[in-house]
């Protein structure tokens, strides 16, 4: 293979990965942001937006609709769990924050087995996503680059959503003193919610884009769950931007280390993790606390 | 028969010492009742799938079995404990078996290192090991025991077959990608070992960490090697996300895409990716054999879904069984032992007979395609070729074709 085309795919393969890990990643940022701290969780609804995504292909015969409904099943589940469970939280230590998120995780998962059962689920991509486009001469998936586009939009909304929104001005204030903005007459318990709600929607959205390639399964949210902390590290906890940067950061390493160093595959995300961290300690964009 | 002999050993233990009189009474018991066989195999661990087919099989043989009267007149019970697939749970399940259910015939053990745990204790349990799951080679070569038969194909019988459907095949460079652990590596190894055999070579190999979801850059690795042909040794949910990714890059177009074993576990999933891998089978519902047909027939009837590989594999194990039971007219061990010699019988996979040196069930080797086929949900393999036992069975207490 001509060397430019390989690079070429390389880099194209690496930024629909980092796609795939923005949306799980963006999540995790989201809610630390506002709540400083981590939800274990998050990686179980991303496993629950990939089948929930897979079965409404399977019935509806709509790829579409199952990136509508696979995120607002994980929102209205996320938002339940908020106001039922974790607004309780918020007067405690953090340590009562992650066992509960840990039990959710737990839960969620045997509820998938025992609602789907052990064995994976796939749905077949529709006609016009399957194909490919010659990239350089060399066959390209279609639906890889619609990820980086879905990638890039998202991560555009969300900064509209944050920069030029009243709710994301509330969400930005409410990161940086929750006290003083609930003092101002703002009700950061709704804030909250929606935070946590959103959160939820956009990793099962990343999980409903990721079953066309992983297909649904048991453990599928553990293993993204830790590329998506390293980034949420290397970005710097609650950091948009870094969050960005990070997956590509993680994308790249992986499909480029993983090519160059296939028997350092495992370490090459960890490596750059460890070097971010000795440099700046709180992360590229992030505070240190 | 049986019940004179139930007689004679109760008379017996009544007339011996007082002391031995309550183990010997139980034992006549336990012969009046059912035949209990022990299964101590995988239910929850990594091979939890595949324990699941020898659980859900072994019921429908019982109830399939107790429905025509039982075997030899008794009812058949099967006893399952969980191993996990670890050899020191498996020793232990085992053992427990034998002394406090008096079972003496052992089926479904899950690893080949379960196994080989198990089979030196056999003379001394004085219980029978029918595999019907165990790969190794070793087993009925250098650790092989005369109270052990293995009714399943072994691994390097598999590659035999896989072997000689690729020598006629025009591809000689391959290119190998596999899971980084020990199953993986030496499934390569013994690849490359087999390319040698029949003058082709391996041109590189690639190994993922297990649970690698993002297989664009080994894609990309093996598109850039260029081989005529790819080698995959690849299980679960990994093997079912490079199927589908590989077909989204079209490899299937570059290269044939050849693996160890079809199995639809990880076929199944992966939808319409999977059409065109070929691999070598250890059992198909697809094989073209009246005993088969009857027994998809029957699994599909009571499953409502169609046997896998290890269905098969020890539905053909208990036929195993059933017919040295019926030729020693005894479910004791020594008898059904040297009944097991030579024993000749057919079942799903046609028809085999279990050599006496060393306790290997000669048979058919298989080799498969997934395709698409009328009247199926999802791809299903279907034979390309089927080799003859003798071509594909090692010589005597052999694991290697030389």
């Amino acid at each position: 293979m001509d060397p430019v085309a390989l690079f070429t795919l390389q880099l194209l393969n690496a930024l629909s990965l980092s796609a795939l890990l923005f949306f799980i990643a963006l999540g995790l940022t989201l809610i630390f942001g506002i709540m400083r701290v981590i939800n274990f969780a998050h990686g179980a609804i991303y496993m629950l937006g990939a089948y929930v995504g897979v079965t409404t292909q399977t019935l509806t015969g709509s790829f579409a609709l199952s990136l509508v409904l696979a995120p607002l099943a994980a929102a209205l589940l996320g938002l339940a769990f908020e106001r039922s469970a974790l607004t309780r939280l918020y007067a405690r230590e953090h340590s009562a924050f992650l066992l509960v998120t840990f039990g959710l995780a737990l839960a969620l998962t045997e509820a998938i087995r025992l609602a789907w059962g052990p064995d994976p689920r796939q749905a077949e991509l529709p006609a016009a996503l399957a194909g490919i486009v010659f990239v350089l001469d060399e066959p390209f998936p279609v639906y890889r680059l619609v990820l980086i586009g879905a990638g890039a939009a998202a991560a555009l909304a969300l900064w509209l959503l944050l920069h030029r929104t009243r709710l994301g001005l509330l969400m930005r204030a409410a990161s940086q003193n929750a006290a003083m903005t609930a003092a101002l007459g703002n009700d950061v318990a709704a804030v909250r919610a929606a935070v946590f709600a959103l959160a939820c929607g956009l990793a099962a959205l990343g999980g409903a884009l990721a079953a066309p390639l992983f297909t649904a399964y048991i453990g599928l949210g553990t293993s993204v769950i830790i590329d998506a902390f390293v980034i949420v590290m290397i970005g710097g906890m609650g950091s948009f931007v870094g969050t960005a940067v990070g997956s590509l950061l993680v994308g790249f390493a992986q499909t480029f280390g993983n090519f160059y160093f296939p028997e350092l595959a495992l370490g090459a995300t960890y490596a750059l993790m460890i070097a971010v961290l000795l440099l700046r300690p709180g992360g590229l964009f992030g505070r240190e606390e | 028969m049986s019940s004179t002999m139930i007689g004679r050993r109760a008379a017996l233990g009544a007339g011996v010492a007082v002391l031995a009189a309550p183990a010997v009474l139980r034992r006549a018991r336990a012969q009046a009742g059912p035949l209990k066989l022990g299964v101590p195999t995988a239910i929850t661990g990594t091979w939890a799938a595949l324990g699941a087919q020898v659980v859900r099989t072994c019921r429908l043989w019982a109830k399939t079995v107790n429905a025509q009267g039982g075997l030899l007149g008794r009812q058949v019970e099967f006893l399952f404990e969980d191993t996990q697939g670890v050899p020191a749970n498996c020793l232990r399940k085992a053992q427990e078996m034998v002394e406090r259910d008096r079972v003496n015939i052992l089926l479904g053990l899950m690893a080949s290192s379960e196994a080989l745990a198990v089979m030196p204790k056999l003379a001394e349990w004085n219980a029978l090991f029918i595999s019907s799951v165990n790969g190794a080679g070793s087993i009925t070569a250098e650790h092989w025991v005369p109270n052990a038969v293995r009714a399943n194909i072994s691994g390097p019988m598999g590659a035999r077959a896989l072997a000689l459907h690729l020598r006629d095949s025009p591809q000689t460079d391959y290119f190998c990608l596999s899971l980084d652990y020990a199953w993986g590596r030496s499934s390569v190894e013994t690849f490359e070992g087999l390319l040698r055999g029949i003058g082709k070579r391996s041109i590189g190999s690639v190994f993922a960490p297990v649970g690698t979801r993002d297989y664009s850059t080994y894609i990309a690795r093996i598109r850039q090697a260029n081989p005529q042909a790819l080698y995959i040794a690849l299980t679960g949910d990994d093997g079912t996300a490079f199927l589908r990714q590989a077909a989204q890059f079209r490899l299937f177009e570059r290269m044939p895409i050849v693996t160890e074993t079809v199995d639809m576990l990880f076929t199944r999933p992966a939808g319409e990716a999977a059409i065109g891998l070929v691999g070598g089978s250890r059992y198909s519902f697809a094989y073209d054999i009246p005993a088969n047909a009857a027994f998809v027939q029957r699994f599909r009837a009571e499953y409502n879904e169609l046997p896998d590989t290890y269905d098969g594999e020890q539905w053909q194990a208990l036929d195993v069984l059933m017919a040295a039971a019926r030729r020693a007219n005894s479910t004791e061990t020594a008898a059904l032992v040297a009944a097991m010699r030579d024993l000749e019988l057919s079942s799903v996979k046609g028809p085999l007979r279990i050599r006496a040196c060393d306790g290997q069930a000669e048979q058919q080797g298989f080799v498969v395609r997934v395709a698409r086929k009328e009247g199926f949900p999802h791809p299903v393999p279907e034979v390309i070729r089927t080799y003859p036992a003798a071509e594909v069975t090692p010589a005597c207490r052999s694991a290697t074709f030389a």
